[in-house]
């Protein structure tokens, strides 16, 4: 059976809620709410909003710690559009940004759908797929420094068996990255998680439906999987690019930058502004510039959500498109 | 009745969450998740109260020695020090040591000794600083001192020194208390200063049938030595020399370039860089030839799963190393080992030496009774039971250099480290994290073989000595 194109059309919006008088139950509830909150409340504004507040101010002034800080202005943004280590770091940190995410989406989203099957042990592949991610980050850093070893780490050993003579991993200026991708790929453990409970979530009776309108598997997991999965792609593509742009403990561990500061990330640099070379201002500032550079990237994702990502239950306008 | 009783209660429980709500299972497995937290809680246990490391020094070395009386009026109040350090697990135990005698003939003076790791010790006490919370008294490297000295936050003891007339200044090595002076002022007291060495494994010389390094060797001695040494290949690699000079250490320039009349800096006013003068070149080049050409010296790979240094862990033939490496390879390196003197090169034998003090922050309100610990902590009897006694080396007072040859605990070649610190060291090491990590990313392309030493050399001079001139002002 064909079906045609349809639009939903939007309905009417929402009424604008009016602020109605709160009664004394209300009242009640709003203080119980407000003490409930009070420890997080006071945690956040003596140790994150202080120090955040703190740090912007810093960010305008040259403040070497030992010394009192002096008032430079914008003198800090001005010598970081300058700074040549602030592009590279910029480079590289997107280079691994864009790849972990890209590709930890990919391999989550795909060993999601391979443990979400009806097979024997799964229980067993869910807990060994889940059991990287708990692993402690500095057994995780030496354990893939033995793997990438260029002499005889596991990948080069066997691709030396096909007879490729591996790359130089960790210790290549062009291959150092793409390490430490499939490193954080390998630790995606938490993320699979998430889209097995989205997977779960999917209501039986649209895979019946499509299956009655004989949709193969691919037409299945195009149009009802991926969209049914898109607000769970969505979220972790966005928390995936906020925490990958602020990677920074288990570069420090592998590699420190090196070779030739290919893998110094922003985070790494703005470690080494604040607590090797002292020069707190500086880093702050650079601090605040991948706050906004986050914050941007974050809102353009939000806008392109728009275009791909759907929320069930919400009427919106949309095409419906069925294959003959 | 007893059991009827506890199963009563038993029962009782269970019909009571099950009552609320609750199946056998979920009865079950709350049961057996409090008693997994137990079973962990129990584990993490410390399994007595005294988890201390056992001292392999006597408190009574103490007991023979002539402590001084400091020229300060004892506190008529107890009154607390807070002592910063930064040592290893046993030599903590000698500190305690130190801090108990030294109770004792203080009774009013009560130690509050912290340890904090190396690795991150400048930022915790610099932090510190900021937030005017130092401690009494502080340990300083070398390479710290001028960054606490400069922005005044360290009290010169230039008046103190001169109030206590058995404080013998010419008692302390040549080179030690240049790190700590400024402006004519002295801040620090050091305790140690020692020189680097050539470090060698006997057993490794005895496979290879190569003879021991000597006195008189020089420094291409030394490179035939270690092309002869290195063998094999993949995890059982031995090779010949630990490490060779970079660009991203300073530090290596009096012992690698010095001994060919070469420079990394114009030393001592650091403003311009020498790196990439012929004279520099081609001692790198020189140096360079034991990795590129000979498979001498560990690659950055080869290094890479190294949990310890090539040396300690017995692949390295050969090593330079400061003095002070001897507590920790008598400590962990199982085989045979002894020191030399670092070789000499075409224009003489030069090696660098460094040393660690002690500093009483201005921020203090205790610094007559910081002087008091101070001035019996780094006398001759405080080196002795502390550096000399204990095998540790290198004090920095020449009286107490007797104690350390006299040590059981000393190396062999304990006596050689007074005749390098005596005739051969210079303190002319540049510190500058900037310079370094901006040369060192440089040099990586050397070493990856994409650009020559040459041009590498001349791509860090343009590149730090912008950095460099900062110094000038």
């Amino acid at each position: 059976m064909q079906l045609t194109t349809e639009k939903v059309a939007l309905l009417s919006k929402p009424a604008p809620r009016r602020r109605s008088k709160l009664g004394r139950l209300e009242r009640r509830e709003e203080r119980m709410f407000y003490l409930f909150i009070l420890p997080w409340l006071i945690g956040f504004i003596f140790f994150g909003g202080g120090p955040i507040i703190a740090s912007a101010v810093m960010s305008f002034t040259n403040w070497q710690l030992l010394a009192g800080p002096k008032w430079t202005g914008l003198g800090n943004y001005v010598q970081l559009f300058q700074d040549p280590l602030f592009y590279l770091t910029l480079k590289n940190t997107l280079y691994y940004g864009g790849g972990t995410v890209v590709i930890g989406v990919m391999t989550s989203f795909l060993q999601a759908l391979l443990l979400n099957q009806r097979v024997h042990g799964q229980a067993f592949f869910r807990t060994v797929f889940y059991l990287p991610s708990v692993i402690a980050g500095i057994a995780t850093a030496f354990l893939w420094l033995n793997i990438f070893h260029p002499d005889f780490g596991l990948i080069n050993t066997v691709l030396g068996v096909f007879g490729i003579q591996g790359p130089g991993w960790v210790t290549s200026e062009y291959w150092v990255i793409p390490s430490l991708i499939i490193m954080s790929t390998w630790s995606g453990g938490s993320t699979m998680i998430i889209y097995l409970a989205g997977l779960q979530n999917i209501p039986a009776h649209l895979y019946e439906a499509a299956s009655i309108d004989g949709a193969g598997w691919w037409s299945k997991f195009w149009n009802v999987t991926v969209p049914m999965m898109s607000p769970v792609i969505f979220f972790n593509v966005v928390t995936g690019f906020i925490g990958s742009l602020q990677a920074f403990t288990l570069i420090l561990i592998m590699t420190n930058g090196a070779p030739a500061n290919a893998s110094l990330v922003y985070g790494l640099y703005i470690y080494r502004q604040a607590f090797q070379y002292f020069n707190i201002g500086y880093a702050s500032a650079l601090a605040w510039v991948l706050f906004v550079i986050i914050m941007v990237i974050t809102l353009v994702q939000l806008y392109l959500a728009k275009h791909w990502v759907y929320y069930e239950g919400e009427i919106q306008r949309r095409e419906i498109r069925y294959e003959a | 009745m007893e059991y009827q009783y506890e199963d009563d209660a038993i029962r009782g429980l269970e019909r009571e969450l099950m009552r609320q709500g609750y199946s056998r299972r979920d009865v079950i497995k709350l049961a057996g998740a409090l008693g997994l937290t137990g079973l962990l809680s129990a584990c993490g246990l410390s399994t007595g109260q005294n988890t201390a490391t056992k001292s392999p020094y006597s408190i009574s070395d103490g007991s023979s020695l002539q402590w001084p009386r400091t020229i300060v009026a004892e506190p008529t109040s107890p009154i607390q020090l807070s002592v910063a350090h930064s040592w290893d697990a046993i030599f903590w135990t000698r500190q305690v040591q130190f801090d108990t005698l030294f109770m004792k003939r203080h009774p009013n003076i009560i130690i509050k000794a912290e340890n904090t790791p190396f690795s991150n010790y400048i930022q915790k006490y610099i932090a510190q600083a900021a937030g005017g919370t130092l401690p009494d008294i502080i340990y300083c490297q070398y390479a710290w001192a001028q960054q606490l000295i400069q922005p005044e936050v360290i009290e010169p003891l230039d008046d103190y020194i001169s109030r206590q007339p058995d404080f013998n200044l010419g008692d302390f090595t040549k080179p030690s208390l240049d790190f700590y002076r400024r402006d004519g002022k002295l801040y620090g007291i050091v305790y140690d200063c020692g020189p680097r060495m050539l470090f060698y494994n006997k057993q490794l010389f005895d496979q290879a049938g190569v003879k021991y390094p000597t006195n008189d060797w020089t420094l291409e001695d030394l490179k035939q030595a270690a092309t002869k040494l290195a063998s094999g290949k993949g995890r059982t690699k031995i090779f010949g020399l630990l490490s060779l000079p970079t660009s991203g250490d300073a530090s290596m320039a009096p012992g690698y370039l010095f001994p060919f009349g070469a420079r990394y800096v114009n030393e001592p006013q650091e403003t311009k860089s020498y790196i990439d003068q012929p004279e520099a070149v081609s001692a790198m080049e020189w140096w360079w030839e034991l990795m590129f050409k000979y498979n001498a010296v560990p690659t950055p790979a080869e290094q890479l799963t190294l949990l310890q240094d090539a040396f300690t862990s017995g692949r390295s033939a050969m090593m330079m190393a400061g003095s002070w490496s001897t507590p920790g390879l008598t400590q962990n390196a199982h085989f045979k080992w002894d020191m030399a003197l670092w070789p000499q090169g075409p224009k003489g034998r030069i090696i660098d030496t460094a040393g660690s003090a002690y500093m009483i922050p201005k921020s203090t309100e205790n610094k007559n009774v910081a002087w008091i610990y101070l001035n019996e902590y780094l006398s001759p009897a405080g080196q002795s039971f502390m550096w000399g006694m204990t095998g540790r080396g290198s004090p920095a007072r020449k009286s107490a250099w007797p104690s350390y040859f006299a040590s059981k605990f000393a190396p062999r070649g304990a006596r050689l480290v007074y005749e390098a610190l005596n005739n051969y060291a210079t303190n002319q090491i540049m510190y500058q994290p900037r310079v370094t990590d901006t040369a060192g990313p440089v040099w990586d392309r050397v070493v990856a073989g994409d650009i020559t030493i040459a041009d590498g050399l001349h791509q860090i001079t343009q590149q730090i000595d912008p950095i460099l001139a900062l110094n000038a002002s």
